[in-house]
């Protein structure tokens, strides 16, 4: 149960991780805050938390598998989320937005 | 005169034969050679015969995705050919010298 | 090639992703059913529907059994070719046997390969094979196919065609092609990661068609290429038979001289000898395991030369807990048991070479890492398919105009690798339901009809394709898709409903037992067959839009 949990957090903290790398994206942040200017400042902080999110995600990986299998399995949370956040900018897009909570929202 | 590289309309179907012929059967080739010599040279300094072997295929595979690649890109398709199957022989035929020396 | 070198790529990425990403389609998606390959067999042989069990005692029941065990009809056909004169009605001289566990199935599978009297080459054996039930050594039924690891698994890596070894060398030239693919595919796509995570199903079919295609390809590119990748290095041996052509006497010097190093006999001795409990081996090979802080169990066990005076027993541990397949094997000398040798801890390149083979060949116990495997091995599946309709789309309006009917053709055959292999497997796995226990005499045996099934429907329905694109000849959208995904939603549905018919484990039983096997396989299609509906959907609304005026053209690799 303990290492479901743990691989269910490193799924979680993938898909954060990807989600901020959307983000940083000028054409995604339109998309997820409704034409709200993006300020620069903004963008490192985003790519940061992305990569932060990323390792995180790894160290998880690796605290519940063999590095062998962990390996393997924190590659193949990168490919889910990437296709999970692409389809969420798609279709539900300010569903993102939960992940800048702090920022304030254009107008719509 | 045959131009070995070109616009759309001199995209002959004799060109193209030659290029897939020199890409696959001539990149087959090379990694042959490459994989011979790798195995009779890793063997031969000592490393065990199926590391050896397994070692040469894996770096096998990646060369000829490379020699595929450079078969179609590269301009002059007499060079590549010299290279590839010419290249490939020698590595070969060193695999043999070396296996007559270990044997 | 041309002038650029990035069209020179793009050229490449294009025609031969075309022509081989239709064999692709076939490897990367029986590749995505073979992670669950075992699962299938459950599903597909009811007899079979019960938990994996351990190794069962090898002196009680494996020892008479293997004594029994004679190759069959089309066993004995594959050496027919190799001998100087007849086969023997009975083979004595056993090479060896092998068994091996797996931690997801509930049978045993047991080998035998017998020496051959008068073969042309010496090295040559006959390999027989027989699965138990290992709770009572009670054998399958020889007509039983396992319909996930008999076929769908040979059909991902060899196309099941065994003649000459063609169906791996067609299946390594396309995993070569895939490599290709996604290398002239990263130097093709200008903007790869600021459009990492774009989709925009909104604009036209191109477009949207172009972006799943590049979605799909980068999001999961380590993947692809490290599945295609390792596929070669696996049967790099079929490919390029080095160290049996040009290097055999190096390689036969090499097993003489580990013969000497290992202790490990390459020869019969020539004299008979009995076989000392292979059990107390086991407990042995256990205890020595969990002296070194690896306690496991037995993934596979050889008995070398058997029944005479070199005879060895090899056991190796089941590698559940890590990406190499089996290993820390211990070798005993068959009729003393004592320990000849402890396999020494691999070298850097054995490891890495494991390490490869193992992540595909995934003998691993991690039900995440399966399914994210399978979300993979979709992702290529739909790559593939979205590079096949963008072709189409893109050529489409200017060979209607042409009157050329090359977009059609590509479309038909699009039809044929992508419903059409799932019309198949599907009418396969109905098959396997409605066919009889046992057919009645002159009648193929019951794996045979249904491997028949499966390549008939198949034709039918790439028949069916080739009628329905006509209109693709008119730029027109083909009523083959829709036809043919409304055929996939419906067969998606009577599959389990005929498992809950003729076998009574309807989904309610089998979730409410934990039976994941077999409720897996059957909420697996029940998803396939809503996906399959609603696209049917999405494409008769898409063909009512059409009448609208035609999209621009769209170049593939530039922005």
């Amino acid at each position: 149960m303990h290492d479901a949990l743990m691989l269910l957090a490193a799924l979680l903290a993938s898909l954060a991780g990807m989600g901020w790398l959307a983000l940083s994206m000028d054409v995604h942040w339109t998309q997820a805050r409704a034409a709200a200017p993006q300020p620069a400042v903004l963008v490192t902080t985003l790519r940061t938390l992305g990569a932060a999110a990323l390792t995180l995600s790894l160290a998880l990986c690796l605290a519940v598998d063999s590095p062998s299998i962990a390996v393997l399995v924190w590659c193949m949370t990168l490919a889910a989320s990437t296709l999970t956040v692409a389809f969420t900018l798609t279709w539900r897009a300010s569903v993102l937005g939960m992940l800048v909570f702090w920022t304030s929202q254009g107008a719509r | 005169m045959t131009s070995n590289t070109l616009t759309r309309s001199h995209l002959t179907r004799s060109h193209i034969v030659a290029r897939t012929a020199l890409a696959l059967l001539g990149g087959y080739v090379f990694t042959w050679g490459v994989i011979a010599a790798g195995t009779a040279l890793m063997y031969g300094a000592g490393m065990a015969f199926h590391d050896a072997e397994h070692l040469s295929y894996i770096i096998g595979i990646l060369v000829y995705l490379g020699a595929f690649l450079a078969g179609f890109a590269a301009h002059k398709l007499r060079r590549v050919a010299l290279v590839l199957v010419g290249g490939g022989a020698l590595l070969s035929a060193g695999a043999w010298l070396l296996q007559q020396q270990l044997v | 090639m041309f002038p650029q070198f990035r069209h020179t790529m793009a050229w490449l990425h294009t025609w031969f992703g075309l022509a081989l990403g239709l064999v692709l389609m076939v490897v990367f998606f029986f590749g995505s059913l073979s992670v669950f390959d075992r699962e299938i067999d459950r599903w597909a042989i009811p007899d079979t529907r019960y938990e994996p069990q351990p190794m069962p005692s090898f002196d009680r029941m494996l020892k008479p059994i293997f004594e029994t065990v004679q190759p069959n009809a089309a066993e004995r056909a594959a050496v027919a070719g190799l001998v100087d004169g007849p086969l023997p009605a009975r083979f004595d001289t056993a090479r060896s046997w092998g068994a091996y566990t797996t931690h997801r199935d509930p049978v045993l599978t047991l080998f035998v390969g017998y020496q051959v009297p008068n073969a042309k080459d010496h090295e040559t054996a006959v390999w027989a094979n027989r699965t138990i039930d290992p709770r009572s050594g009670v054998a399958l039924p020889d007509d039983r196919l396992k319909i996930g690891s008999g076929f769908f698994y040979p059909l991902h890596y060899s196309l099941t065609i065994e003649w000459k070894q063609v169906g791996y060398w067609i299946v390594g030239f396309a995993a070569l092609m895939m490599l290709m693919a996604l290398v002239t595919g990263v130097i093709m796509h200008r903007k790869i990661l600021r459009e990492l995570f774009t989709f925009r199903p909104n604009k036209s079919a191109q477009r949207s068609m172009l972006d799943v295609h590049n979605l799909t390809g980068v999001a999961a590119l380590p993947f692809h290429f490290f599945f295609a990748f390792t596929g070669l290095v696996i049967f790099a041996y079929v490919y390029f038979p080095v160290t049996h052509t040009q290097l055999a006497p190096l390689h036969d010097k090499h097993e003489q001289v580990e013969a000497k190093q290992t202790g490990l006999p390459h020869e019969r001795a020539g004299s008979a000898a009995p076989m000392a409990s292979v059990d107390a081996m086991v407990l042995e090979a256990q205890r020595r395991w969990a002296a070194k802080g690896m306690a496991g169990d037995v993934g596979y066990l050889n008995v070398q030369h058997v029944g005479d005076a070199n005879g060895y027993v090899s056991i190796y541990r089941a590698g559940t807990d890590r990406v190499q397949l089996a290993g820390e094997g211990i070798h005993f000398k068959a009729s003393t048991g004592t320990v000849l040798r402890e396999d020494p801890p691999p070298t850097l390149v054995a490891r890495i070479n494991e390490f490869l083979t193992g992540l595909h060949l995934q003998h691993f116990r991690h039900w995440l890492l399966r399914w994210l495997y399978v979300l993979g091995g979709l992702a290529g599946c739909a790559c593939i398919a979205t590079g096949l309709f963008f072709f189409v789309e893109k050529r489409k309006r200017q060979h209607a105009k042409q009157g050329v009917s090359g977009a059609r053709i590509v479309d038909a055959l699009a039809v044929t690798t992508v419903t059409g292999m799932l019309v198949a497997t599907l009418c396969m796995l109905v098959a396997n339901r409605l066919l009889p226990d046992s057919m009645p005499a002159g009648w193929p045996w019951r794996g045979d009809m249904e491997k028949y099934c499966f390549w008939g429907a198949w034709l039918l329905a790439s028949v069916h394709g080739l009628w329905r694109t006509a209109p693709v000849a008119q730029a027109r959208l083909a009523p083959a898709w829709r036809e043919q995904c409304l055929a996939i939603a419906a067969l998606a549905v009577i599959a389990p409903l005929l498992n809950w018919i003729t076998t009574g484990d309807h989904l309610a039983r089998t979730i409410g037992a934990g039976y994941w096997p077999v409720a897996g396989a059957d909420l697996f299609m029940l998803t396939g067959s809503v996906l399959a509906l609603l696209a049917a959907r999405k494409l008769q609304r898409r063909d009512a839009l059409r009448a609208a005026a035609p999209a621009p053209m769209l170049e593939a690799g530039h922005a």
